[in-house]
């Protein structure tokens, strides 16, 4: 059987689109970032606890009282574990996600549903795009979009929209014919059937439908969090990276909050819009007549008159408040801004390690202080490096060149510039708990394989040891076939570790140093006396193509920054100890405790 | 003039509907071009309607009753042949102005209401007059008025599914009414009514068509209901009209064996009239005898014509005599045993 290039195809064919309309997937990344930021801006400028009071009345409106309380006691919630601005980002993503995709979809689903023809083409199609794994979206929507919301809008907007046609195409269709016919037996155009009679009772199941694409755009969160889509996604990737499970829990509760709400609200608001859920209410509402005081009193509603009023006295406040606020925050940057930097955007890319995070945070600080206006953004490390040669990040600081990360810098080195190494030599190994006898070297592991249970556990596949394990380390050693690797994922793997170290089983894991794992457990470096890992990786530091030459005061600080293995441990441990989502305040902690060193850093 | 004129309609669905017209006006069988796969649903379907006359088409399911109906408006577009309203050629119209006669002239009941249940019965009933574009305040007035002509005064407010069916076709009725079209298609309008209330609603249309004497397609594939209502009746048969006159034409001269064995259960004393029965005087009236008008039904004669001993008198309304009916004659025809021998004398 010849093996068929089908994804080679697909890879020229997108590398084919890419050149040919770039300009038109600027376009597109132009237009969903700024609807994106614009919905952003407007979510996030009020007050937190104004803004939930907003959502509170709107849910008191369409639900009742007692959803009101709930929904405001959920975002309440949320505000305290300190995830609101993540929690509207994630909003917002949603939101623009889910406008477009009705956009689209609605239209599609009404035409499908008045021609066969279409309904025909369009189903194997909308099989396709809902089968196919979400995650497979993000690849070509890096390359075509770059780093950001708008991959992960994308991929949600392609991942949704086939529920929203379908929910359509079906409401349509599902109207009475004998209806229609009745429409048209009036002499009513095809317009007015379609907005008159079948519209409005199709309504609660293209309502469903809406329900369903905005949950399919909040599972998707988190995946577009992979690619630098930030919000409450992008706290969980964190929080994965980092096996935090307090973390992990604040974020996925916030998620829920937001998906009960969406859900809720949305089903609500069904009801509310279409003639059929209002006089199916009425019925109910009927039909409940004479209960108790206590269930009417939650089950309270108010007019669409006064919880307009409160939204919009609410937001007036809200609107006022948040103008108040942003000037006061505008003043203060500029007081800090007088410091050389003048407030240029400088955006730095990061892989949740504990040395990228550390070193990405402290330039964080620095160039803060020195007036420069900093982003950073958590990315897998495929899509920083695809991020930084697209040009959509400035630099990173934790490349592991030239033996980890090698496929990356070979395929994007034109488009990068290397700053140097700030750290090293690291290495790489396998290592196993210290009470595993008679395994000291990777030459020890041949035969013992059984004792292993056949199995090295690795970590995410796309990391650059993976690829030196499978290719060199267990060629050279004779462990083929007998071990296999498995790949998973970092977190994954420490806990894996963990577990078999906590029961005392033998285990073979892939690691590297620095890592904090060697503190936590007892471990083994194995020796590698054929030097299959190769000579140990310095940390570098890379930027796009240009950005020294653009910015040469930070180019000249970066091309100089290094730090001792002293300094960076102690930085890590200061983090560790600080706490999760406090990096920042941390390194200042850490700057604190060593006087002279920004100075030193960043000299002026 | 007639109002409404169909002329040679046929309608053929499936592949080469030309060619197929044409073989079955060559007197192809319907059943040869089925196994071609296409369907003939209506054949040569000819007949006139003069204003306010009820109309019924009655034939079973399949027979291509209800495609005929809608090829009177319009909504299905015939293959072949003519539909004339006032002299006016339906078929020769865009669909615009196909929607406007729809509109203003010609207005269908269903036979399942099809009321919008998105709209209140008030709104329902004004639906055509909203497409007209007729404004809100006087589109609620008229859809009112025919409303309360159908006996809905007071239910304005109500929404179809708080009614029962009955109530809902009138709701329908009431629609097709309001916008004034003289040309009423009902399509079934009360086979999915129970016995009783349909029997009301026979009565109610009855009533109503002696006020505002419009022009009324009726389909139905109950033959009482066709008798009770037709001015004139058209059976159709696997897509032709196999028989087209007045309810004692079809009972008393059915054209064929199917229509014979189509009219056998239907209750002929409900249905012939006593000029369908009588004969001519043997010998003097009796003084006593009873005496009825000649459009007495046959149920109501029986009556009389138990009472005494001499043969019931049917005269004119200048009270001069017709005929008479003879009790073994009134038995024999409500038999159905002697229908020949009462086309002899009819």
């Amino acid at each position: 059987m010849p093996r068929l290039p089908l994804g080679q195809w697909v890879d020229s064919s997108v590398d084919w689109l890419q050149a040919q309309f770039s300009w038109l997937f600027d376009a597109v990344s132009t237009g969903v970032t700024g609807l994106y930021d614009g919905i952003d801006a407007v979510l996030s400028a009020p007050q937190p606890l104004l803004f939930a009071g907003i959502l509170a009345v709107v849910a008191w409106w369409l639900r009742g009282l007692a959803a009101g309380v709930l929904a405001f006691a959920g975002f309440v919630l949320v505000d305290s574990v300190q995830l609101w601005d993540e929690a509207m980002a994630t909003l917002s993503l949603v939101l623009v996600s889910t406008l477009v995709t009705l956009v689209i979809a609605v239209p599609l689903g009404i035409w499908a549903a008045r021609s066969k023809t279409v309904s025909a083409v369009l189903r194997p199609v909308l099989d396709f795009m809902q089968t196919m794994p979400a995650m497979v979206y993000l690849i070509p929507g890096i390359i075509f979009f770059g780093v950001g919301v708008v991959p992960g809008i994308i991929a949600t907007i392609v991942f949704a929209l086939p529920p929203g046609v379908r929910m359509t195409e079906l409401g349509i269709r599902q109207v009475d014919g004998e209806l229609v016919e009745a429409a048209e037996a009036f002499g009513t155009t095809p317009r007015n059937t379609l907005l008159r009679v079948q519209l409005p009772l199709a309504l609660p199941t293209i309502m469903a439908g809406v329900n369903q694409v905005i949950m399919l755009g909040l599972s998707m969160v988190v995946i577009a969090g992979m690619v630098g889509g930030g919000g409450l996604g992008g706290a969980v990737y964190r929080a994965i990276g980092n096996v935090d499970i307090g973390l992990g829990f604040e974020a996925g509760v916030s998620i829920v909050v937001l998906a009960m709400y969406l859900d809720r609200m949305t089903g609500a608001l069904g009801r509310q819009v279409s003639p059929l859920g209002r006089r199916a209410a009425a019925k109910a509402r009927a039909a409940l007549g004479a209960k108790r005081v206590g269930a009417k009193l939650w089950a309270h509603r108010p007019q669409p008159v006064t919880a307009l009023v409160g939204v919009v006295v609410l937001a007036l406040a809200a609107g006022g408040m948040g103008f108040l606020g942003g000037s006061g925050g505008a003043t203060s940057t500029t007081a800090s801004g007088t410091n050389g930097g003048h407030g240029k955007k400088v955006s730095i890319g990061y892989i949740p390690w504990d040395e990228g995070i550390a070193s990405t945070y402290l330039w964080k600080e620095l160039l803060e202080r020195r007036g420069y206006e900093v982003e950073t953004k958590q990315l897998e490390a495929g899509a920083l490096y695809t991020g930084l040669a697209g040009g959509q990040l400035d630099f990173q600081t934790d490349a592991w060149l030239p033996v980890t990360h090698a496929q990356y810098w070979k395929k994007y080195q034109n488009k990068l510039e290397d700053l140097g190494s700030w750290y090293g030599p690291t290495s790489l190994e396998l290592s196993v708990p210290s009470y595993v006898k008679g395994v000291d070297s990777l030459a020890d592991l041949k035969g013992k394989a059984g004792q292993f249970k056949g199995r090295i556990v690795g970590i995410e596949p796309s990391a650059g040891m993976m690829g030196i394990l499978k290719d060199k380390v267990l060629k050279e050693y004779g462990l083929e076939g007998e071990y296999k690797v498995v790949d998973g994922s970092t977190p994954g793997m420490l806990a894996e570790l963990k577990r078999a170290y906590d029961r005392k089983e033998p285990v073979v894991v892939t690691l590297w140093s620095p890592h904090w794992a060697y503190s936590a457990h007892d471990l083994k470096k194995l020796k590698d006396p054929k030097g299959s890992w190769g000579e140990g990786d310095g940390v570098h530091t890379l930027a796009r193509k240009g950005f020294a030459a653009e910015n040469p005061e930070v180019g000249a600080w970066l091309k100089n920054f290094s730090l001792t293995e002293k300094q960076l441990t102690d930085l890590e441990a200061v983090i560790q100890e600080t706490g999760k989502g406090k990096e920042q305040q941390a390194v200042r902690t850490w700057l604190d405790r060593n006087p002279g060193l920004a100075e030193k850093l960043t000299p002026q | 003039m007639s109002r409404l004129q169909a002329d040679h309609l046929y309608k053929v669905f499936g592949r080469r509907p030309d060619e197929a017209v044409r073989r079955l006006a060559d007197g192809a069988d319907r059943d040869e071009l089925r196994a071609e796969g296409t369907t003939a649903a209506v054949v040569d379907a000819g007949f006139t309607v003069d204003p306010g006359q009820i109309f019924v088409v009655m034939g079973l399911s399949g027979s291509g009753k209800s495609t005929l109906l809608r090829m009177l408006n319009g909504l299905l577009e015939p293959t072949a042949g003519r539909v004339l309203y006032d002299g006016n050629d339906l078929t020769a119209l865009s669909p615009r102005e196909l929607r406007e006669v729809r509109s203003t002239k010609i207005s269908m009941v269903f036979q399942h209401f099809a009321l919008f249940p998105h709209r209140n019965v008030l709104e329902n009933a004004a639906y055509g007059l909203e497409v007209q574009g007729v404004p809100r305040a006087e589109r609620e007035t008229r859809a009112a008025e025919a409303l309360e002509l159908c006996g809905l005064a007071g239910w304005e407010k109500s929404w179809p599914d708080e009614l029962s069916g009955g109530m809902q076709q009138r709701v329908g009725l009431a629609r097709a009414l309001a916008t004034d079209a003289d040309l009423l298609l009902m399509d079934e309008s009360f086979s999915a009514l129970d016995p009783l209330i349909r029997r009301d609603m026979q009565d109610q249309l009855l009533v109503l068509q002696q006020r505002l004497k419009k022009t009324i397609v009726f389909i139905t594939h109950d033959l009482n209901e066709a008798m009770r209502l037709g001015d004139r009746i058209a059976v159709m048969r696997d897509g032709r009209i196999v028989q087209l006159g007045t309810a004692e034409d079809i009972l008393v001269r059915p054209a064929d064996d199917y229509v014979a064995s189509f009219i056998q259960d239907v209750d002929r004393s409900r249905v012939l009239t006593a000029a369908a029965v009588m004969t001519a005087p043997t010998g003097p009236v009796a003084p006593d005898a009873p005496a009825v008008g000649p459009d007495t039904l046959l149920a109501d004669l029986c009556a009389l014509a138990a009472e005494g001993p001499h043969p019931v008198v049917v005269q004119d309304s200048g009270g001069s005599a017709l005929g008479v009916v003879r009790k073994e004659k009134l038995l024999a025809v409500l038999g159905g045993l002697a229908s020949q021998e009462v086309t002899a004398h009819a």
